[in-house]
């Protein structure tokens, strides 16, 4: 119980909450590891929660049909993901991916209407988080339809760098970027090299430097790719 | 001013509200007429009201550099605004009418005391920005997955549209320039992909509207992907 009180305060959108509040979250919130690689939970079937990063990075995306996949964004630890069930039993509308170990916890989807009743307090962090998710995909579907795929590039090298010494790292693979910026690899692949030639970037395997971050913010360094899918 | 109750509907998805949360709502809520063009709030401001659309179209959009990117189109029983409200960010779009209409509107200050006093109209205005959420997350896969025939036919069947004695017909309420700025393509391939549909039999190009000839084919085109 101490500990997942513990787990609980080390959320960040959760930490503000009344002790109580924790409290009953303790209760009925459920901890999971995943694999890298392993699904969370597939597009179209029943949401079973709302779930909160404790360690790791979990990846959203949409699969096509025809297998092609589109990240919407990479959940880092004190962030929710996950669909919230209040009148009716809704399906996932999207896929949840662990990128590396990953350590949740899951607010199960039976116990949510009751807690919030009892908490107006945790419906506003709900809010507050899914406000925030509303503007970045608002963001995202302009800079599918509207930016080039190198403006895209940049801009997801920007989004997902963490600081690091001597420079900022970007922790994923070219395939992983491709995806974030709505492309495929060979021409995300491209396009880093071309900003390496530059010094803008210093490529190694699963990961990357952003040398200049600064320059990224420019259109400077774009790559013609004769299409902008 | 008193609201109607389907009013309140749209602003409460599940419509189980006490009666003195329904109350209050009631009387935040102001009645408004706009005119096609008029701008209700700009992508960058503090904060926006929440409206419901009760007559009249609106876009919501974003906006970078010369480029738009059309999120929605909002018809009667719509709602826009608020997005952003809980994250205290800047609001991420545009909201500017396609036509003249009436709405109600809570504004924005109302809006945080009725949710901060009323707990079961605070899980509605989740529910609200949870369906938001879904609308975002399903224009993300479109833009991703789909070519501009698909997505055009997609946009077009969202529509407001009626049954006439000479079949469905969708008002030509959106440009070409607009029809592009939703499909994330250029207004020439709109005309172009539009002429096409119409030598396929698919729609029937008229001056105020199109005429749905085959909505089995147009159906099947929009759920088509790449």
């Amino acid at each position: 119980m101490s500990t997942r009180l513990e787990d609980i305060q080390s959320v960040t959108a959760l930490r503000h909450l009344s002790e109580d509040c924790q409290r009953s979250l303790a209760e009925v919130m459920v901890r999971r590891t995943f694999a890298p690689g392993e699904m969370i939970f597939i597009e179209g079937e029943q949401a079973m929660g709302i779930w909160f990063v404790l360690t790791g990075r979990v990846r959203i995306l949409k699969l096509s049909t025809n297998g092609r996949s589109q990240a919407l964004c990479i959940a880092h630890p004190g962030k929710c993901f996950g669909t919230c069930p209040l009148y009716s039993s809704e399906n996932n509308p999207a896929s949840a991916q662990a990128l590396d170990v990953v350590n949740l916890l899951i607010l199960p989807e039976d116990q949510t209407t009751a807690l919030m009743q009892e908490n107006p307090c945790l419906v506003k962090t709900l809010l507050y988080l899914y406000s925030e998710r509303l503007g970045q995909l608002a963001r995202l579907s302009e800079c599918l339809a509207t930016w080039t795929v190198a403006h895209r590039l940049n801009d997801c090298l920007l989004n997902y760098a963490v600081s690091d010494s001597p420079y900022p790292v970007v922790n994923l693979t070219h395939e992983k970027l491709a995806e974030l910026a709505g492309t495929v690899r060979e021409v995300a692949s491209r396009h880093l090299e071309k900003l390496a030639e530059h010094g803008v970037v210093e490529l190694h395997s699963g990961y990357l430097f952003l040398l200049q971050p600064n320059a990224l913010q420019f259109q400077g360094f774009e790559v013609k790719h004769g299409g902008s899918k | 001013m008193a609201v109607p109750s389907d009013v309140l509907r749209g602003f409460c998805p599940s419509r189980s509200l006490s009666e003195e949360s329904r109350r209050d709502v009631n009387a935040a809520a102001v009645s408004l007429n706009f005119r096609a063009g008029e701008v209700f709030f700009q992508q960058g401001d503090d904060f926006s009201p929440l409206y419901l659309v009760l007559t009249g179209h609106v876009k919501v959009f974003r906006q970078s550099g010369e480029k738009i990117q059309i999120l929605a189109v909002m018809h009667s029983g719509g709602t826009f605004g608020a997005e952003t409200l809980f994250a205290h960010t800047p609001c991420p779009i545009t909201a500017q009418a396609l036509t003249a209409g009436s709405a109600m509107m809570i504004p924005a200050e109302a809006l945080m005391s009725l949710l901060e006093r009323h707990p079961d109209f605070m899980m509605e205005f989740l529910e609200l920005i949870s369906q938001k959420l879904r609308q975002f997350t399903g224009l993300v896969h479109s833009l991703a997955f789909r070519d501009v025939p698909t997505r055009l036919a997609e946009v077009l069947l969202q529509q407001e549209w009626t049954e006439t004695s000479s079949g469905i017909t969708i008002p030509r309420i959106l440009s070409q320039q607009d029809l592009a700025a939703n499909v994330g393509t250029a207004r020439e391939v709109i005309y172009r992909t539009l002429k096409k549909f119409e030598k396929d039999g698919l729609i029937q190009i008229l001056p105020h509207e199109y005429v749905v000839l085959d909505a089995g084919r147009l159906v099947q085109l929009a759920d088509k992907e790449t």
